[in-house]
């Protein structure tokens, strides 16, 4: 009912009429809205703020005026103009001041008790106003404090989340989105550590594909990731439920936890395996790959997980020395043979320092006539605390590992040293005869080497036999056989050791500074029962070929007179073996000699 | 102890926000005592404090009024603080309901308070984002949902760029948003400014902010319209922001107790 006039009242417009009443209601609410302005933002234009306000002064003109007086109508326009966002102290006080001075005589208001009814007229809208600022105050309050709360929650979600993304990150492999090594670590523990697991058993199956820096080498890095990441993807779907992790390079782990025993584990194995081995094109190389897998299962009790690690890593080198592409079960036996070992050719180079390896001899006896014609030298080692160990406990680590450089070159100086002191009453002195590992004769020093010593033992060279394996002459190198033949031209034996258990090619022999083959001992054991003709055969015909060859041949391992009559039947010339004599200290066998 | 790089921001309400210190000046009751005690001392140093507020508020609604008026849909309201009370998105929507309002605010507690009073409003929202981040805004995957940058947009940076200092280089923040816009793109401009004022009311106006996460970087007038740049100001051009095209003149007078300068700026095509 906003500008009509109140239908029926104790007062009346002023008798100028409603137009007049409408105008001084605009002029008032000019005033209004100039006073209120700046009290607080004000959402609306100057015409929109004089519009409402209007309104409002009509509003009280008519409460002013109405019979019975009705408080509400005041309240109502306080509240109004809260919600109209003049809603500040300020708005109220300038409002109540300019209704009292202006609002009756703006609109010509007549009213019998109208100061009174001005006092109450505000009374209401002030009470209005102030509930509804109160309502509104602690609307936004509650408002603005749910907003921080919300905020803080949103920042605590974002932290956690961050948190989870970090831990991740520390936790997982970049590359190929596995768990890293700490992840395992720390689950292996878990699985190991935690009181009341002690009867579990628990395995690892440590993969390590095999040849692999070949495919990075050969395609490139990019390539290589990529299959990394594709091999990954193979473990995680066919290993699922198991915790696999990438440790680095191209080497994983997986965790199994709960086994019933060594089955679990080597099916875990072959599902890997046959995983890597499902064919792979990584891109546009169609690549194939394979694995070496260790298997370590056992109890939880008294284990621990570097203990695992350690036996899980060591087996997976079985499988890599096997080849690759299967699995290897641990084994503590061999495990520890392989510790022993791996502490003996450790101990190599302190023990040649301290002088514990020496040398024993053995006999090699004419066929022709028993005479002793020369001795192998046969090299030993006292050690401390197993006792004397023979060579067959301790040359294949030396070869292994590349001490046999340093050991071999012992055992020739000390030979040719021993050798020197050497003579015979009556017939001449025996030769020495040693063994040259395959890394020695490829050295390039041989030859130097051979002449110092023979100049510094006074040892003439016909009294020096080096033996060499055939596998020693089947490279391909050249060096090898111009060293050798530069040797045989002083006048050092060469004898090829072993003859006829590898390769066995005469041919070859007719291009070598050869003098002699040794053949194996164990064509020889063919001869010790009387049927065995076939044995017999090859061996005369081998000694006729070498013959013809201009080599002269020893047999070793001759361990009866029968043997050693029916090797000097076939033409044999020297015989080696218990039968002539066992290896001994030189001082012994030249004992006998005088 | 400092937080990991990696952790996100603290939400701390122990420290003055300006979005509800700017609440306060308006008469609005979306602060805490911090904000308070802050904007009561702002308004010791500097008595017009919720004056300015206002006028720049009156300032924005009349700048969006003759936007929409323009014909403009789509508005980018970077740094749109508390909605306490004439949000662009109401003065937008009201003119032209189709219209679409995109707000973007560093505060937390604003952006949560702003998407609590846009629930259920299609046409508009808020993201939490940095001024000075601005292809990470046009970028944002609830920008582009609402805002088609193939057709005019006008962005409004009211009352903010005194929150960022010439080392953050604004003018180049400006120049990535204005090559993701359109031609017959608009953008708003308002800040402080202490042109004419004293140095010691412009000192301790500064102290005031250095309590609060945004320090004052005041400008002057041809600073302002420097950063303008490649935008073709409407009349009146840079004034102070009573004086930008004002309902009555009466309301223009005065203009410069407002400390705030602002324009509104059209890239030609
Ligand atoms: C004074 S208010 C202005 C509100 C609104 N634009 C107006 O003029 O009425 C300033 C707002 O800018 C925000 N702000 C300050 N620095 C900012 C930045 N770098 N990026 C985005 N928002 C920022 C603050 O959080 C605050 O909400």
């Amino acid at each position: 009912m906003p500008g009509g006039p109140a239908g029926g009242g104790p007062a009346a417009w002023p008798a100028t009429g409603a137009g007049a009443a409408t105008s001084g209601a605009a002029t008032f609410a000019g005033a209004w809205a100039k006073a209120v302005s700046g009290t607080s933002y004000l959402p609306m234009t100057q015409a929109q703020l004089e519009a409402l306000l209007c309104r409002l002064a009509q509003d009280l003109a008519a409460a002013l005026l109405a019979e019975p007086f009705d408080l509400r109508a005041g309240q109502r326009v306080g509240a109004e103009l809260v919600a109209a966002h003049i809603a500040s102290a300020e708005g109220l006080g300038r409002t109540v001041e300019v209704v009292q001075l202006r609002l009756v005589r703006d609109l010509g208001l007549v009213a019998d008790d109208v100061e009174d009814r001005m006092a109450r007229l505000l009374a209401a809208v002030a009470t209005g106003y102030a509930r509804a600022l109160r309502d509104r105050t602690l609307d936004e309050q509650e408002s603005i404090r749910r907003a921080a709360m919300t905020a803080r929650a949103e920042a605590e979600r974002a932290l956690r989340a961050s948190e989870a993304r970090f831990r991740h990150q520390a936790t997982h492999d970049p590359l190929t989105g596995l768990p890293n090594r700490a992840l395992f670590t720390e689950r292996l523990a878990a699985a190991v550590n935690t009181p009341g697991r002690a009867a579990d058993r628990v395995g690892l199956c440590f993969l390590d594909l095999d040849r692999f820096k070949r495919i990075n080498d050969s395609y490139g890095h990019q390539v290589g990731d990529a299959l990394l990441t594709m091999v990954a993807d193979r473990f995680r779907r066919a290993l699922d439920g198991h915790l696999v992790a990438r440790l680095g390079g191209d080497a994983f782990v997986v965790l199994i936890e709960n086994t019933g025993g060594t089955r679990d584990v080597i099916a875990v194995a072959e599902a890997a395996l046959a995983a890597v081995h499902e064919p792979a094109l990584v891109a546009g190389h169609e690549v194939a790959v394979t694995a070496s897998v260790g298997l370590v299962e056992r109890q939880v009790a008294g284990t621990s997980p570097g203990e695992l690690m350690r036996a899980a890593d060591c087996t997976m080198h079985w499988a890599k020395s096997a080849g690759g592409d299967c699995w290897e079960l641990y084994d503590a036996e061999r495990h520890h043979r392989q510790l022993a070992r791996q502490a003996l050719s450790a101990a190599i180079p302190a023990a040649l320092e301290r002088g514990e390896f020496f040398l024993d001899y053995q006999p090699l006896a004419s066929l022709r006539d028993g005479r002793l014609i020369g001795v192998e030298a046969l090299v030993r080692w006292r050690h401390p605390q197993l006792g004397v160990l023979r060579p067959d406990s301790f040359i294949d680590l030396a070869e292994e590992t590349g001490l046999i450089v340093p050991l071999g070159g012992w055992v020739l100086a000390e030979a040719c040293r021993a050798a020197g002191t050497w003579s015979a009453s009556g017939g001449a002195a025996p030769f020495v005869s040693v063994n040259l590992a395959v890394r020695q004769v490829h050295r390039p020093g041989l030859v130097q080497e051979v002449r110092t010593l023979l100049r510094h033992t006074g040892l003439p060279p016909e009294r020096l036999q080096l033996e060499i394996t055939e596998s020693t002459m089947m490279s391909t190198a050249e060096e090898p056989v111009r060293a050798l033949r530069v040797l045989a031209d002083l006048g050092v034996r060469i004898a090829i050791d072993d003859f006829g258990t590898g390769y066995c090619n005469l041919a070859y022999l007719r291009d070598l500074p050869v003098t002699e083959l040794k053949v194996a001992g164990e064509f020889v054991a063919g001869l010790r029962t009387p049927e065995a003709r076939a044995d017999e055969r090859i061996l005369a015909s081998l000694v006729s070929l070498a013959h013809a060859l201009d080599l002269t041949v020893t047999a070793e391992g001759v361990e009866t007179a029968g043997q050693a009559e029916r090797l000097r039947a076939i033409g044999c010339d020297a015989g080696q073996g218990w039968h002539f004599g066992r290896p001994e200290p030189a001082d012994r066998i030249l004992a006998r000699l005088s | 102890m400092g937080r990991p790089n990696w952790a996100p921001d603290e939400i701390d309400i122990e420290r003055p926000s300006v979005a509800r210190m700017y609440d306060y000046y308006l008469g609005g009751s979306h602060n805490f005592a911090v904000d308070r005690a802050a904007a009561q001392a702002m308004v010791a140093a500097v008595p017009e404090a919720p004056l300015m507020a206002q006028a720049n508020r009156a300032f924005l609604r009349r700048a969006v009024q003759f936007l929409v008026d323009a014909g403009v849909r789509q508005f980018l309201d970077i740094g749109s603080g508390i909605p306490t009370v004439g949000n662009v998105h109401e003065i937008a929507q009201r003119a032209a309901p189709d219209a679409r309002v995109v707000y973007v605010d560093v505060d937390p507690v604003a952006v949560a308070h702003s998407r609590e009073i846009l629930a259920g409003n299609d046409g508009a929202t808020i993201v939490q984002e940095d001024l000075r981040h601005p292809e990470r805004i046009v970028d944002h995957p609830d920008v582009r949902r609402l805002i088609d940058f193939d057709r005019p947009v006008a962005v409004l940076i009211v009352a903010v760029l005194h929150f960022v200092p010439d080392d953050d280089r604004p003018a180049e923040l400006l120049r990535t948003l204005r090559d993701a816009l359109a031609p017959d793109s608009w953008l708003v401009l308002s800040q402080a400014s202490a042109d004419g004022r004293g140095d010691d009311e412009r000192a301790e106006a500064e102290a005031v902010y250095r309590r609060t996460d945004n320090p004052l970087w005041i400008r002057s007038r041809s600073e302002l319209t420097a950063l303008f740049d490649g935008f073709e100001l409407v009349e009146p051009g840079v004034v102070w922001v009573p004086q930008w095209r004002p309902e009555s003149p009466e309301s223009a007078e005065e203009a410069e107790r407002s400390a705030f300068i602002g324009g509104v700026g059209r890239l030609g095509g």
